[in-house]
């Protein structure tokens, strides 16, 4: 089984860019929703073929209550 | 192959939290930080007909929350060049600068690439610091030749 990871680019303006990686499903999209919250405004979203794959473990979701102030 | 999302950042923070991601981030590009505007080295040579040039940048995704401090401003310079970091009218952060022997043009790409890092490097502090409040972990951090930094998370 691979290793799941998330990988994530901050370029020099601050603009973030996250790959999922070995995570199944739609177990990824929460992922994508809870870097958002921490970081501002979703610009992109591509779901790759990895995300129609079926998962057979259980994983641990990510807890997404970040406060964001948004104006 | 993977899922990939792109996100642009929204600097939302109270000011000692900003502050020191300027603070970090400029002197990464060389400036020193002027402990206020009253005390920095006036760029300004009263004898000279021409004044310096001066450029206005905001950072439209920002907002700084109002704080008990007044002292919301940071003053740096580098090479005859004086940026002067604050919280404009509206809340936002505010980048002014001044440069005797610079073109408008030239210091507003200097500004542009100071507020960038200073973007990045609040960002940084606050992927981080989310994450592993998440329990999740960095096992791996490079920066790139183009200063992009790139972190491998793991969900332990």
């Amino acid at each position: 089984m691979s290793q799941e990871e998330l990988e994530i680019e901050i370029d020099p303006s601050g603009k973030v860019t996250m790959r999922t990686k070995g995570i199944k499903g739609p177990v990824c999209m929460q992922y994508a929703d809870l870097l958002a919250q921490i970081v501002g405004r979703e610009e992109a979203r591509e779901r790759t073929h990895e995300y129609y794959e079926t998962n057979v473990h259980e994983h641990v979701r990510p807890t997404v209550d970040v406060k964001q102030h948004r104006r | 192959m993977s899922s990939v999302v792109v996100i642009t950042p929204l600097v939302i923070a109270g000011w000692p939290v900003i502050s020191a991601a300027v603070t970090a981030a400029v002197a990464s590009m060389g400036f020193n930080v002027v402990q206020s505007a009253k005390v920095a080295t006036p760029v300004i040579d009263r004898e000279r007909i021409r004044p310096p040039a001066k450029v206005d940048i905001e950072l439209d995704d920002s907002e700084i929350l109002a704080g008990a401090t007044s002292d919301q401003e940071i003053v740096v310079e580098k090479d005859g060049i004086r940026a002067t970091f604050s919280r404009d009218e509206r809340g936002a952060l505010k980048l002014c600068m001044e440069g005797e022997s610079y073109t408008k043009q030239q210091l507003r790409q200097i500004g542009e690439e100071l507020v960038g890092r200073g973007t990045q490097q609040f960002v940084y502090h606050r992927v981080v610091t989310e994450l592993k409040q998440r329990g999740m972990s960095i096992v791996q951090e490079t920066v790139g030749a183009d200063r992009t930094v790139k972190l491998r998370v793991r969900n332990v």
